[in-house]
């Protein structure tokens, strides 16, 4: 019981966010190739990591020390539960809730509590604006990953995450419910600011919410980020791709697979895909994206029915 | 079934963090502060619900109260003279009225724990706690969740339409301008500008500032 009850999802959710961050950081330097590279790609992220560890961890003056001191780790914390509900075959599931898909959705939800914190407790003007600018969009992307998140688990008639890869047994929801992946997707890259949705941590802020962060804390943050990536790409393939099914291989290679097939599509849109001014970018969300996640939400009940 | 030491290990802990997190609410001195350890205090409650076998309405504990947590603090900070919720400010007010409301409650509630006789009923089998609310939800409780419901988004509405950029002395993104000392008058605390800008009633509906 204490084996495959605390010791496996521990396991799995650390391997993967620990092994998924390194993925990340050397997908990404490959994405960049174009332009010019210092040093090996393999080992770039593992020496800028070891350089960070080497440094001291400054800190302001008069921080809010308990917030200032834990957001960084219950980020990270918070993707480690996210990777712990991934199924990764019918029986090799690290927590296996009657309810993952909703405790998923309450990650995101306090993911923005703690990306808040992280910017509102350095008493740091840049920081502040950061943290205020991500929860004002990041109730959008909350919202809109809700309704697309419904709509995935109507057909299931469950909202237990190995029970939505099972109705997908006839088709996959990226087929059947068009509008859902492509919706997901950016909020997972607007949950992790990754790329253009970069509005918490970005460059007009000179590093936003993490402006005063220095040394192992600032690596911890750039390591939860890239982990929370990892479990967006991981629930996303569970939630749309028909997670471990596929035939000869077995069930978590496939689900390795389509996850990092996500993971590139996420990194690529990432450097594609052009950057909003904040206020045009909360527009977008709330009058097009917003009631798109609605229509899908729809055509999800109408095709469910239909195929009952 | 009789419930595994590890439960009542998890409940004590859980039970415990609820209450410090609570009482630490009514200690601290700002607003964002004490939203999030009432947060704290939501999930901890949360966590005892899924022991209790509630999982769909303890892990609905997180989400709800981890958005409601956060828009609450980001509401206060919006219509409090505060600037972003940085300045220390007091937490507690009408506190003999508080306290002899408290012990009243806290009184209540433990004569109902500790007198009352409470049915001794296991759970079937077949329990499924999310089929039974939702039936519940959209069955014999639908009109008072709809009403609720409504009535909370009018709520809404209505704290948007007055925390919106169209604030008490004009639109944000235009300059905005204070009212005059008496009716009618200049408007105060600024520089001279032009002569249009002068009889404006009370720098209300600004519309052409700039």
């Amino acid at each position: 019981m204490i084996l495959d009850q605390l010791i496996l999802p521990w396991l799995l959710a650390w391997l993967m966010a620990g092994l998924g961050a390194y993925l990340v950081a050397v997908l990404d330097r490959l994405m960049a190739s174009g332009s010019a590279q210092v040093g090996s790609v393999w080992l770039a992220p593992l020496a800028s990591a070891a350089w960070l560890m080497t440094q001291q961890a400054t800190t302001t003056e008069a921080p809010d020390a308990p917030a200032w001191r834990l957001a960084p780790a219950l980020y990270l914390a918070l993707a480690a539960i996210g990777l712990a509900l991934v199924p990764w075959s019918p029986t090799l599931v690290g927590v296996d809730l009657s309810t993952s898909l909703v405790l998923w959705g309450s990650l995101e939800a306090l993911a923005t509590v703690v990306i808040f914190l992280h910017g509102w407790s350095a008493n740091s003007h840049l920081a502040l604006i950061g943290a205020y600018r991500y929860v004002a969009l990041g109730l959008s992307y909350l919202l809109i990953s809700m309704f697309v998140l419904i709509g995935v688990a109507l057909p299931a008639e469950s909202l237990r995450l190995t029970e939505v890869v099972a109705a997908q047994a006839s088709l996959w929801h990226v087929v059947s419910q068009p509008l859902g992946l492509p919706l997901f997707l950016v909020v997972g890259l607007g949950l992790t600011f990754w790329g253009p949705l970069n509005l918490a941590d970005s460059a007009d802020l000179s590093g936003g919410t993490a402006v005063e962060r220095s040394g192992p804390p600032r690596l911890v943050w750039a390591l939860a980020r890239a982990a929370m990536l990892v479990a967006f790409s991981a629930i996303a393939a569970t939630a749309f791709l028909g997670g471990w099914m596929g035939p000869w291989l077995p069930g978590p290679a496939w689900l390795l697979i389509k996850s990092l097939a996500v993971l590139v599509v996420l990194l690529w849109l990432g450097r594609r895909l052009p950057r909003l001014a904040p206020e045009r970018c909360l527009t977008l969300m709330w009058v097009v994206l917003l009631p798109l996640s609605f229509v899908d939400l729809i055509w999800a009940g109408a095709v469910a029915l239909w195929m009952a | 079934m009789t419930p595994s030491p590890a439960t009542h290990i998890a409940f004590v802990v859980l039970a415990a963090l609820a209450v410090l997190s609570g009482w630490r609410v009514f200690c601290t001195d700002s607003m964002v502060r004490a939203s999030f350890f009432l947060l704290l205090s939501f999930i901890a409650v949360g966590g005892i619900m899924i022991l209790l076998t509630a999982e769909y309405l303890g892990v609905a504990m997180f989400f709800m109260m981890a958005v409601e947590m956060m828009v609450m603090a980001l509401f206060m900070v919006m219509f409090m003279m505060n600037p972003a919720g940085l300045n220390p400010m007091k937490m507690v007010h009408q506190e003999r009225v508080a306290i002899v409301a408290g012990v009243a409650v806290f009184g209540v509630l433990s004569a109902v724990a500790v007198l009352g006789d409470f049915p001794d009923m296991p759970l079937p089998a077949e329990h499924a706690p999310v089929i039974s609310l939702g039936r519940e939800l959209l069955g014999d409780s639908m009109l008072i969740f709809e009403t609720a419901g409504v009535v909370l988004l009018t709520t809404m509405v209505g704290v948007v339409v007055l925390s919106s950029r169209h604030g008490r002395y004009g639109r944000a993104d235009e300059g905005s301008i204070p009212p005059g000392l008496e009716p009618g008058g200049e408007p105060a605390g600024q520089p001279k500008e032009s002569e249009e800008e002068k009889g404006e009633e009370g720098g209300h509906a600004h519309q052409h500032h700039h």
